[in-house]
């Protein structure tokens, strides 16, 4: 696996994408603040994607529009994966973020977070790992077609861009004060 | 009496959080006579047996998707007239193309709040109240 890491493409996926793909020589990367990204895969079959989504919060439309929204990019994920060949009946999905990065306002990472776990529970689809809440954004690394997820918490004094720049970047090394690295075993 | 009294529809999606999201906005345009379906497959065979005035369903769903339900139900006599709104998260020019040729009614594209969802559906079977 180590030995694998090196040679893998890293492609950034940002707030309102989602990428799926079949290629074992790519993995998806994420920032989070008080968004989620959902990683989901097949691992039968080694198809796997990520989307990373905030609800907006404050509509017209209030609650119902932020709910079809993030459904709405939880389908986009899950019929991905499935036109990639995956089943949904062994799909299995690991959530991260969901942060209160900013102490005072409103804590949408927990209604973000609240949204995810309930969606996919609703779905039946089992939720690997999870690491949510907290106060300290997030970079993730997902392999879709294994479903191995990287987290590294970071710093709590970084701030967050509101809408991260679509592009590429090569990644940065974690902050100093950032410390905590956890990895997530496919089971 | 109000059209939304007696209009019979089915709601047709794989998820079903977002059959719920219809089912509620329906509900809130006054249509509760809703049937429900979970894939392309189960609807045409349940349209079938009991055809209703409209089908309103999902593009992307495992086995039939939404364009060969509608097919589906265009080459049977008893559900060929059944009024058919597509709601979809890729509403491109092809797609629509290739309903239209089924006689598709109408789309609505994701994620749709229930003035748009309404106004399609009225598009289709005329004033609900």
């Amino acid at each position: 696996m180590k030995g694998d890491e090196g040679r893998r493409r890293r492609e950034l996926v940002t707030q309102g994408e989602y990428r799926v793909t079949t290629d074992s020589g790519i993995s998806y990367a994420s920032i989070l603040g008080s968004c989620v990204a959902t990683c989901l895969y097949d691992p039968e079959i080694g198809v796997g994607g990520m989307n990373h989504f905030l609800l907006p919060g404050e509509n017209r439309d209030g609650a119902a529009s932020d709910m079809r929204y993030g459904v709405h990019l939880m389908e986009l994920l899950i019929n991905g994966v499935m036109s990639q060949g995956g089943r949904r009946a062994r799909f299995k999905a690991k959530i991260f973020g969901g942060a209160r990065v900013m102490p005072g306002l409103s804590d949408v990472g927990a209604t973000n977070s609240r949204f995810a776990e309930a969606f996919l529970k609703h779905e039946g689809i089992e939720i690997a790992a999870s690491d949510l809440g907290g106060s300290r954004g997030r970079r993730i690394e997902f392999h879709p077609t294994t479903g191995l997820a990287r987290l590294i918490y970071i710093a709590s004094d970084w701030k967050p861009l509101a809408t991260p720049p679509p592009r590429r970047r090569a990644p940065s090394p974690a902050p100093a004060a950032a410390g905590d690295i956890e990895l997530f075993d496919r089971d | 009496m109000a059209l939304a009294n007696n209009l019979q529809v089915m709601v047709v999606d794989d998820t079903s959080v977002s059959r719920a999201l219809i089912v509620n906005a329906l509900d809130e345009m006054g249509v509760r006579n809703v049937v429900l379906a979970k894939d392309g497959a189960s609807a045409l065979k349940t349209l079938m047996l009991n055809p209703v005035h409209l089908v309103i369903s999902d593009m992307h769903m495992p086995g039939l998707d939404g364009i060969a339900l509608l097919k589906g139900l265009r080459e049977f006599a008893p559900t060929s007239k059944i009024g058919f709104i597509l709601v979809t998260g890729s509403a491109d020019a092809s797609l629509i193309a290739r309903g239209l040729a089924y006689k598709l009614n109408n789309f609505v594209p994701k994620p749709f709040t229930t003035a748009t969802l309404k106004k399609a559906i009225e598009a289709v079977v005329g004033r609900l109240a």
